[in-house]
């Protein structure tokens, strides 16, 4: 007896692609792109893609016998490979849509590049300035608060920010911040973390100059930093959050290391 | 570590089994055809099975040399992450269009809009409130709307509109402006604006013409709805997806490439910042969604121009003109995308002077 294969390319392409969506939500990998928030929907697109791969396929062994009276005529579908002619009769997926081909680069690039999240290299190509803040608000916690010498810890984003920018709250205190190590000009070094507000497209580097007599740790090692609030550096254009660091210690990244 | 292949293939080898078909006498007229087809395909899904599965093996240890660069591995995570954060809005978008396709009646348009063109485009602009999605939602939606009878006039007014108006973005802006609410006002009214502005243009200027390729409709009569709602969305997905990787390739080297410091040297002039924060928005290819955040932090420009960022990021940037191009034809998008970019700015412009 034989057996024709019908074999269905689109549905080969869809399942990985579904798959590989699945796999970073489930796996952690998507904090590297994206928001936590986003874990449900990609894990949602990614089985819907997988459910309409094996639907597809499962409708193409159903159908086969029902068609074996005319398929001269739905050959022509079957064989077109762009997707707008011939496609009337509903069959005309299975020749691939060309641009189809493309989704497999990304699954590609996870696959074999494993891209990292943005690190060092990111942060360099951005300006080390702390922005205005769009409102801003009177830490009043920080002067509520840890009036013992505990050194208080606080995100890099907010700590690059109001060190410039609430100054009167921070002076004279010790802070400890967890970020990668961004290597600057000269032997200088920044404690940083990319902030991102949607996905990586639009990560912002905020950073804060290391003083101290520590030598400058590996390129995109992870470091936790213990020290006192230091007068800004001013650059032509802005100023750029420091501290004077007592203690480097080694960590291992966080599972999300964005802010 | 477990690699998206690994669980693919075993969908894909339980898929298999599932695919044999019963044995099938090649009908008389036609035997070159029926021999070529499963063997051109089969050979296809075979290169395409082999080579993942490889890839998804030894890939990293082939390629480690070549992809140790800075620059390239941040290229990589920007691609990999635009194509992420997108994916599961088109999945969102297709769906939408494929249910349009397969279970609403083209009477139901027919209906629900008004009979003249040029009072279907408001309606259509407004309707936009109802999907709560980003841009890459709303490019399949409106074109199952043109394939289902609508005019597309009312199909572009709502395309633009869609994903600048709907409560999600409208809220995601209020929280990124908190205590400025004419920031919301100012944002629905531009994009409700350039969205009708741009359906009247298409009525204008003869419609379109030779080069827009109206979305075919696959509503073949006598077939299962079931079978239609799959059909268009596969086909649709992986249409639009394809287009979606290239514009996330652009936005992610640009993203590498340009330099965010020149930004800073043009905050001051007005009509310069205008322009070049809808550059920005174009080049950035952020999601409607999210660009309020972002524009809120680009705290050196003005309103005006920040609010040129917000509207011209939902309607033109690189991913949306990738499946604007995809969809509606390459003809279509060199004309419609810098239209809309300089109706939209022009529109910032006036709104800004007059709200803001």
């Amino acid at each position: 007896m034989v057996v024709a294969v019908r074999r269905n390319v689109a549905g080969l392409v869809v399942v990985f692609v579904g798959a590989a969506i699945v796999q970073l939500a489930i796996s952690n990998t998507y904090l590297r792109y994206v928001k936590p928030g986003m874990r449900w929907m990609l894990l949602a697109a990614g089985v819907i893609l997988i459910l309409l791969a094996v639907a597809d396929v499962l409708a193409d062994t159903r159908r086969k016998p029902a068609q074996q009276h005319d398929d001269g005529q739905h050959d022509d579908g079957q064989h077109d490979h762009e997707p707008h002619t011939g496609d009337d009769d509903g069959h005309g997926h299975h020749g691939l849509p060309r641009a189809a081909w493309l989704l497999l680069i990304p699954v590609f690039a996870l696959l074999v590049v494993d891209p990292p999240a943005l690190g060092a290299d990111a942060a360099q190509r951005q300006s080390p300035v702390a922005a205005k803040p769009v409102a801003p608000k009177n830490q009043s916690w920080l002067a509520d608060s840890a009036q013992s010498d505990k050194p208080v810890p606080l995100a890099v984003r907010d700590y690059a920010i109001w060190a410039v920018w609430e100054k009167d709250s921070m002076k004279g205190r010790n802070f400890q911040l967890t970020g990668f190590v961004t290597p600057g000009k000269n032997g200088s070094w920044y404690v940083s973390r990319i902030g991102l507000t949607c996905c990586v497209a639009d990560g912002t580097a905020f950073m804060v100059e290391a003083r101290g007599d520590q030598p400058a740790p590996a390129k995109n090692q992870w470091v936790t930093v213990t020290g006192e609030w230091a007068e800004p550096t001013k650059r032509q254009d802005g100023d750029v959050a420091a501290i004077t660091i007592t203690e480097v210690r080694q960590v291992t990244p966080p599972t999300n290391q964005y802010e | 570590m477990s690699t998206p292949a690994d669980s693919a293939e075993a969908t894909e080898s339980a898929a298999k089994t599932a695919e044999s078909d019963p044995p099938q006498p090649p009908p008389a007229d036609l035997p070159e055809k029926e021999e070529k087809e499963p063997a051109g395909s089969s050979i296809a899904f075979t290169v395409t099975l082999i080579v993942l599965v490889v890839l998804a093996l030894f890939g990293r240890r082939i390629f480690t040399s070549l992809f140790t660069g800075d620059g390239i591995r941040t290229w990589a995570t920007m691609f990999v992450g635009v194509t992420v954060q997108a994916l599961p809005f088109l999945v969102l978008g297709v769906l939408l269009s494929a249910a349009l396709t397969a279970f609403v009646p083209a009477s139901f348009f027919a209906k629900a809009l008004p009979k003249h063109p040029a009072l279907a485009v408001p309606v259509a602009s407004a309707s936009g409130v109802i999907l709560p999605g980003c841009e890459c939602a709303s490019v399949p939606v409106s074109a199952a709307l043109m394939s289902r009878g609508v005019t597309p006039a009312a199909a572009i007014a709502f395309l633009l509109a869609a994903p600048a108006i709907n409560p999600v973005v409208l809220a995601s802006t209020a929280v990124a402006f908190p205590g400025q609410p004419k920031v919301v006002v100012a944002r629905a009214v531009t994009s409700l604006a350039v969205s009708m502005i741009l359906g009247w243009l298409w009525l204008l200027t003869g419609k379109g013409g030779s080069w827009f390729k109206l979305p075919k409709n696959r509503h073949a009569e006598g077939t299962r709805k079931a079978d239609v709602f799959r059909e268009s969305m596969l086909h649709d997905f992986l249409h639009a997806g394809g287009f979606l990787v290239i514009g996330a390739a652009a936005a992610a080297t640009l993203n590498v490439v340009v330099p965010r410091e020149w930004l800073d040297h043009v905050a001051s002039n007005l009509l310069l910042s205008v322009v070049v924060l809808g550059l920005l928005a174009v080049l950035l290819a952020i999601c409607s969604e999210a660009d309020a955040f972002v524009a809120a932090s680009l705290t050196q420009f003005s309103l005006t121009a920040r609010l040129a960022f917000m509207v011209v990021g939902p309607v033109v940037d690189v991913k949306l003109i990738a499946l604007q191009a995809g969809t509606f034809g390459p003809k279509f998008a060199v004309r419609f995308a810098p239209a809309t970019f300089v109706i939209a700015l022009l529109s910032s412009l006036v709104v800004g002077w007059w709200l803001l």
